[in-house]
């Protein structure tokens, strides 16, 4: 396998110059094909039933994040939501900082209950920020 | 000034006028190997592209960064303590990393973790050697530190623009591994190279490692978030 190499001059512009076009043909075919990925924008119908007791939501996962992932409520109505099966790993620890909601929720029947005082448009994510979206308060 | 004498040699006689000619054999195998893979058996799986395509593509460009080093590396054989050591550490950590990454953003983090700490580890041994047992030590740690924080890397940014930091992770690993052939160069360009040989090494570690990338990204276990 071993024996005596000599390159000859100029022999890295052409070897350069191949290694480019290969990796742009080859780049262009993944990007083109590449569609939009899993990093998509995600949105789905609110679950929401409007219950004068309690506003009942049910989240569940897709494309690893929460879907839906933006739910609207009513401001001064109790909100029990829930997070399906389907939600796993980190995702379980639900979190809205600014109203200061923050539960680990172990099963789809532990249920994650709190009362909007404030309206407005506020952030929930996962324990760790990975997974997130938006709570409208009407 | 000693860079433009390594921008010199990357067209002369000595190893580093072959290292884009290793990045150039290494880019065909594993092309070839994929496209051929994927005309057979990939396309006929929903959303490849869009699910593993980029990873591949990164993957193949990783190694094709990185085997010139191991090439670099063998062809002086034997180094400095200090300059060993850079090497083995440096060698293992964007070996570990880089793979690390691309599974974990396609698997999860178990297999992301444990595959780039396995790749970076062996790759970090492999070329720390050339100082001794000090190499080999910065190899592993680097090589598991490296797999490891590849991984996690990528699943925090899964929700999070996790395709354009690949691209940035990759151009970032490109940088520091063509540093790492400049030290390389710096520090042995008064020595002469050691071992002469043909593209073989780079078509075989190059398929291995592309081989198992693939197998594992796209039949591999997945944690449950990917299920």
């Amino acid at each position: 396998m071993e024996e005596n190499i000599t390159i000859k001059k100029n022999d890295m512009w052409k070897y350069l110059f191949l290694t480019v076009i290969i990796v742009a043909i080859v780049g262009l075919f993944i990007f083109v094909n590449a569609g939009e990925g899993i990093n998509n924008p995600i949105t789905g119908e609110v679950v929401n039933t409007g219950d004068i007791e309690a506003q009942k939501i049910t989240l569940g996962m897709k494309n690893y994040n929460y879907y839906p992932n933006t739910i609207t409520v009513k401001s001064g109505q109790p909100v029990e939501l829930t997070l399906d099966e389907s939600v796993r790993g980190c995702l379980r620890g639900f979190t809205i900082k600014d109203l200061g909601v923050s539960k680990y929720s172990k099963t789809p029947e532990d249920s994650i209950d709190f009362t909007p005082t404030e309206k407005g448009t506020f952030a929930f994510s996962c324990s760790m920020g990975m997974g997130y979206g938006t709570i409208i308060v009407e | 000034m000693s860079f433009k004498e390594f921008l010199k040699e990357l067209n002369g006689n000595r190893v580093e006028g072959e290292l884009v000619k290793t990045i150039f054999y290494s880019l065909i195998t594993s092309f070839l190997f994929l496209g051929i893979l994927y005309y057979f058996k990939f396309k006929y799986i929903e959303n490849f592209i869009p699910k593993y395509g980029i990873y591949l593509f990164f993957s193949a460009l990783s190694y094709a960064l990185i085997i010139p080093t191991i090439r670099q590396v063998r062809a002086y054989k034997e180094m400095a303590c200090m300059s060993g050591m850079m090497v083995g550490m440096t060698s293992g950590m964007v070996a570990g990393f880089l793979p690390g990454f691309y599974i974990a953003s396609t698997n999860g983090m178990f297999i992301g973790g444990f595959f780039g700490a396995f790749v970076g580890i062996i790759l970090g041994i492999y070329n720390g050697k050339c100082c001794g047992i000090m190499g080999v030590m910065e190899g592993i740690v680097a090589g598991f530190m490296g797999g490891l924080m590849g991984a996690m890397t990528a699943f925090m940014l899964l929700n999070d623009n996790l395709k354009i930091a690949t691209i940035l992770v990759f151009l970032i690993s490109a940088i520091i591994l063509i540093s790492l052939n400049y030290m390389i160069y710096n520090e042995m360009k008064e020595n002469k190279r050691q071992l002469n040989e043909d593209h073989f090494f780079t078509m075989v570690i190059t398929l291995i490692l592309t081989a198992l990338t693939t197998y594992i990204i796209v039949f591999g276990p997945r944690s449950a978030l990917f299920q």
